[in-house]
């Protein structure tokens, strides 16, 4: 009884929770999950193709090796396809224009139903998504391209649409805090030297070896290393340093010295904002306690407070924009989780999108498309692609059908509303139309726009039932 | 305590046939897949014969002890393991139908005891000394007279050079029985490109394939949730840890090794540290943080820009090498670094004080060091310039599942595992010679050598029968100014059994000579002066085997020495796939029975020769127009009136892989027959169950 629920449309969620027992679906869930893992999108696609392939496959009912070696071919009709400037179902991405790049942030986002956006929350989170993803782009192109980091600080009980995107980080400080440090040091009025440190300056001994060490009466170890970390505290003001940042801990009276100068002390940050901290500011993380050297300290341009509910935040505005942080607002925890998840993926998406700037068609058109593709490849391949793999035509076809099949499969899943769908002669995209139509009526009335929204039923375009049995054409 | 329960061949056909029925269905180019599923949820996918029949978890001794020899055979060869099994079941098979028949079976006829265990345990002691003295002696005579003229060379030229061609058939029809023809293609284009790749000059093929096979984990890297066909071959070495410090560096970059932290801590293990004052305690951590400093500084001096690490490093050491553009990876493994020592020959830099000032030499060179993102992971990517016969690479194999990169890499394992043995040549005295890299042959020259007095009857008129002997005397030897003592030790010992054997052939009847080419000269004469001296390099040579009883046969007999007959198997002899190599020993292992006139080894080779044609009655069940009946036919006539085999199928299969294959299933089944009796003891699971030893006849 009791124990978590969560609602959720991403497979990598969905996956992961269920408990599998049948050997072949732990092989499948497995892939599907390392793909998810690779490519963080179209984990549920994956495996409703993976589904329907062996379903179609096993209803043909050829020996095994024959049905790999065509869908081996298959494939490879497919991918040298879709890498083709030929291609009718892919677009290039232009990063000059903020519109495709737009649209497919928006895609993925309005692709999770889980996260339950309007529309104008899905409009208002994709800006966001695609403005903090551009955030961490270099401005300098250097060889070795490194792209920055968008740190996402939760923030609940609060709606979607007060989500917004901060270049710097945000780090959350008590409120306590806020009122005594304010004003800080600066070295000039646009640069506040700042120290990172990854050792804990908490004043523990450290690395006393395999061997034992006597410590005579009366003499405090603990007394020497707190005189060693006030000498730093002295050299950090002497080098004229305005925040102090410790992975760890600092001891509280290194603390209240600091604070006392006038300089900001953040500890236990944690392992993971080290490398956005160094990355925004320029430092290197510092791990001696004597003769600090000054080349490691960073630099910020500016310091400010933000506050969101109930929370404080340093907020670490940076001369160069590599790092920002998203605040990331929904209603309750579980929805957040889901919401997170979508942006992640998006983002992930996007810097995939920097390595092959190409993006295919949505809505199913691409299913259908390449199915057309691939039936109409399978009427017209030469009789020596066929001995090569050692079958016959007729095999080669009802393979290719299956296979093409499985695709529609897929396109078919993405109407939910128990409509129906059509496909168009001419460019095989994907239309739904819904049920309860007369069988008289002339398609083009019917149907607004397709899947990807680029063709209209002003064009003529020979609409058809989809997986109705039809004579191939070219797409 | 313990259960005792005596051998029963019935059993023995019942378990090797159930395990051989576990990996039938995927022998051969059209067999299938296997998973396995493990109890915490990891599935495999594999058609690799070893992996299945280990994963199986035995109760019966004498089956686990056929899965070890099947696990042996396949470390050693990389392959055949189903195969291996296939044949043990078959074997017994007919073993047990000789022992069922009794009446008229030459391994009953001489035994007057009266009970009839006994009798049973000593007629299955003669079929496994027979089965021995046929591995040792008429297979080997077999594969040089007859089979010989079959084999093809892999080698192009004779310097021994592979041709691209050729290594592809030979990894196309190797993968085609480990992974099946799904990716068969691509991984035997990768493993091709790997050994050229790797391969710097052609007379360090085998230290390369030596150093592949042993840092095989090292030198491969597995990718999941990406596609079969990303796999590739990298340029140099993939260390399998991320940088602690990365200081991007260009030109030739140089490296340390170092073993142990350079950062020095207050005491060592067995030292007192004794603190007197604050300041005192303070002036030493200062201390130790300059030295750091100056370690480093000392090694930036001497433009070491990656110090590669197999400990952790301090902090403050990774602090001091980002100050002074010096990248450290760390937590290397033992194999990791030994690998990059054996192939650069340097050692580890070890900090001490006298050598802080000095010049650093023990540094190797990188053309580049930068870090290498596979899936999720990072790795730091090596480029070596100078390094030895092996020249740096590594595979990368993609998969969407774990079980598949697995499958993937093992099988790549086992290609250059195969590869090893291919290079490998087969002397006619191997047989009783003790090879450190052939342990099956090692362990059965004990087994020979301690049995040699029971078996001493058999051994002579054996080698006597066999028409492909070619025995000289070594009086005669001597006056062809033979160079004896150049002779290597074991190949004297190989003589020292024949010498035996010879003997005894005096007083048999005269054997006919079936081939006339092939000349017998017999002397009578008493042991010459240099007999003795051969005999005691040969003593030495034999030392930890049982030195009585050659030196017996040394004293009382009548002494020849085998003459230098050619190799059996030639380095690189490959033979056509499809069951080619079985076709022809059955094929010859017939028509040698019928010459035979010694009616035990006529028994056992018949036996033997039918179980080989078990294999090709398998590869050939599935296809409509290759059926095994019509192979067989076109084969055997094509024997007879001495053509080439017909080819059915592209691809070339090492015969010494073959050899071995046979030879150890023959070496199983007799250490399977010598078993007297099977004792389960409970309180050390640990130890052997098995009672095999020699010591209960």
């Amino acid at each position: 009884m009791g124990g978590y629920v969560r609602t959720t449309s991403q497979s990598s969620a969905l996956l992961g929770g269920l408990s599998i027992t049948h050997p072949v679906l732990k092989v499948l869930t497995a892939s599907v999950q390392n793909h998810i893992s690779r490519f963080s999108d179209c984990g549920l696609f994956t495996a409703i193709l993976c589904c329907s392939l062996v379903e179609n496959f096993q209803r043909i009912n050829f020996a095994a090796c024959t049905v790999t070696k065509i869908s081996r071919h298959l494939l490879s009709l497919c991918t040298d396809y879709l890498k083709s400037e030929a291609c009718g179902c892919r677009i290039s991405v232009d990063f000059d224009s903020i519109k495709t790049l737009l649209s497919l942030v928006h895609s993925v986002l309005a692709s999770k139903p889980a996260c339950m956006l309007n529309k104008t929350e899905a409009n208002h989170l994709s800006t966001l998504v695609l403005k903090a993803f551009l955030l961490t782009i270099p401005h300098t192109v250097e060889t070795n391209v490194v792209l920055g980091k968008c740190v996402i600080v939760p923030v609940k009980d609060k709606r979607v649409m007060d989500s917004t995107v901060f270049p710097g980080l945000l780090i959350e400080i008590p409120e306590s805090q806020l009122a005594r440090t304010f004003p800080v040091i600066r070295v000039s009025s646009s640069t506040i030297k700042m120290a990172l440190f990854c050792i804990s300056l908490s004043g523990d001994l450290s690395n006393i070896g395999e061997g034992t060490v006597i410590v005579h009466h009366g003499i405090s170890l603990e007394v020497a290393v707190l005189d060693q970390l006030l000498n730093l505290g002295k050299q950090l003001i002497n080098d004229q340093v305005g925040l102090v940042v410790c992975q760890k801990v600092i001891h509280p009276s290194l603390k209240q010295y600091l604070e006392e100068h006038r300089v900001i002390t953040i500890d236990r940050v944690g392992v993971s904002m080290m490398e956005p901290l160094s990355q925004l500011t320029g430092s290197q993380p510092i791990a001696a306690l004597h003769s600090v050297s000054p080349t490691c300290y960073g630099s910020l341009k500016d310091l400010r407070t933000e506050s969101f509910v109930s929370k404080n935040f340093l907020h670490l505005i940076p001369n160069d924009t590599l790092v920002c942080s998203l605040i990331l607002c929904n209603r309750n925890e579980m929805a957040w989780d889901e919401l997170k998840l979508a942006c992640q993926t998006a983002e992930h998406v996007l810097q995939l999108t920097i390595k092959q700037p190409l993006a295919l068609l949505g809505g199913g058109c691409t299913e259908t498309h390449l199915a057309s593709y691939i039936r109409h490849k399978s009427f017209t391949l030469p009789a020596s692609v066929l001995k090569a793999i050692d079958c016959s035509r007729t095999q080669y076809q009802l393979v290719a059908d299956a296979f093409s099949r499985s695709l529609e499969c897929v396109a078919c899943c993405l109407e939910h509303d128990d409509g129906e769908i059509l496909t168009d002669m001419v460019y095989g995209h994907f239309w739904s139309v819904q049920s309860g139509f007369p069988s008289d009526c002339n398609w083009s009335d019917l149907v607004l726009k397709c899947g990807c929204g680029i063709c209209s039923n002003q064009q003529n375009l020979n609409w058809t039932v989809l997986q109705s049995q039809c004579i191939p054409f070219t797409p | 305590m313990a259960s005792a329960a005596s051998l029963d061949v019935g059993r023995l056909v019942q378990e090797a046939e159930a395990l051989a029925s576990a990996v039938r269905g995927a022998l051969g180019p059209r067999g299938g897949q296997m998973l396995l599923t493990r109890p915490t949820g990891e599935t495999l996918l594999t058609r690799d014969g070893r992996r299945v029949l280990e994963a199986l978890n035995l109760g019966p001794p004498t089956a686990r002890m056929m899965v070890a020899c099947v696990s042996r055979h396949h470390s050693m060869t990389g392959d055949g393991a189903k195969t291996f099994i296939i044949l043990l079941s078959k074997l017994l098979r007919g073993l047990q139908a000789i022992l069922d028949k009794r009446e008229g079976s030459p391994f009953c006829e001489d035994i007057q005891r009266r009970e009839s265990y006994q009798k049973h345990c000593h007629s299955l002691k003669q079929i496994s000394q027979s089965l021995m003295t046929f591995q040792t002696h008429i297979l080997d005579h077999i594969m040089a007279q007859d089979l010989r003229k079959h084999f093809l060379s892999a080698f192009s030229s004779w310097e021994g050079e592979i041709s691209r061609d050729t290594m592809e058939s030979i990894l196309e029809a190797y993968f085609c029985g480990r992974i099946g023809n799904s990716h068969q293609k691509l991984l035997s284009q990768l493993s091709c490109d790997f050994y050229y790749k790797c391969i710097s000059f052609k007379n360090g093929r085998n230290e390369m394939l030596n150093l592949v096979n042993e840092y095989f984990v090292e030198l491969h890297s597995a990718v999941t949730g990406l596609p079969v066909s990303n796999s590739r071959i990298l340029e140099g070495f993939v260390l399998h840890r991320d940088f602690a410090v990365y200081c991007p560096a260009d030109g030739d970059i140089r490296m340390l090794i170092v073993t142990e932290s350079i950062d020095s801590a207050l005491s060592a293990s067995g030292l007192e540290f004794v603190v007197n004052a604050e300041v005192q305690y303070q002036a030493s951590q200062v201390w130790i943080t300059k030295r750091t400093e100056a370690i480093m500084k000392h090694l930036q001096n001497n433009n070491i820009k990656v110090l590669l690490s197999s400990v952790k490093q301090q902090e403050i050491v990774t602090y001091y090498a980002k100050i002074s553009g010096i990248s450290i990876v760390e937590c290397l493994s033992s194999e990791e670094i030994s690998l990059l020592c054996k192939t650069t020959g340097i050692s580890p830099f070890i900090p001490t004080r006298d050598n802080i000032c000095s010049e650093i030499t023990e540094t190797m060179i990188a053309k580049f060091c930068q870090p290498l993102v596979l899936g999720s992971k990072r790795y730091v990517h090596l480029g070596l310039t100078k390094t030895c016969a092996f020249q740096p690479h590594c595979v990368i194999f993609c998969g969407p599942v774990h079980g598949v990169t697995e499958q993937h890499a093992s099988a790549f394992h086992g290609a250059f595992k195969m590869l090893q043995q291919l290079f490998k040549a087969v002397d006619l005295s191997d047989g009783c010679e003790a090879q450190p890299e052939t342990p099956v042959n090692g362990q059965q020259l004990k087994t020979s050598m301690a049995e040699t007095e029971k078996q001493f009857i058999d051994f002579s008129s054996l080698v006597g029968e066999n028409p492909s002997c070619n025995q000289t005397d070594l009086q005669k030897s001597a006056d062809l100014a033979m160079p004896i003592v150049e002779l290597e030790s074991d190949f004297m010992f190989s003589a020292l059994i024949d010498r035996g054997s010879s003997v005894r052939e005096l007083q048999k009847p005269p054997v006919k000579c079936q081939h006339p080419s092939e000349t017998w000269i017999k002397n009578k004469s008493e042991p010459v002066v240099t007999n003795h001296r051969i005999c005691n390099d040969a003593m030495t040579a034999i030392e930890n085997t049982s030195t009585s009883v050659v030196s017996k046969q040394l004293n009382s007999y009548k002494h020849t020495v085998q003459s230098y007959t050619n190799v059996v198997i030639q380095a690189g002899s490959v033979l056509p796939v499809g069951g080619n190599f079985e076709i022809l020993l059955h094929y010859y292992l017939h028509s040698y029975a019928k010459q035979c006139q010694q009616p035990k080894i006529t028994l056992i080779s018949t036996v033997i020769a039918d179980a080989l044609l078990s294999i090709p009655k398998i590869l050939y069940s599935t296809t409509k127009e290759n059926s095994f009946t019509q192979v067989y036919f076109k084969a055997t006539s094509a024997l007879q009136i001495n053509q080439q085999l017909p080819m059915h199928q592209q691809g070339l299969e090492s015969v010494y892989c073959k050899y071995q294959l046979v030879a150890s299933v023959l070496h199983c089944v007799a250490k399977l027959l010598t078993i007297d009796l099977i004792i389960g003891i409970r309180r050390l699971p640990q130890k052997t169950e098995v009672n095999d030893s020699e010591e209960d006849l």
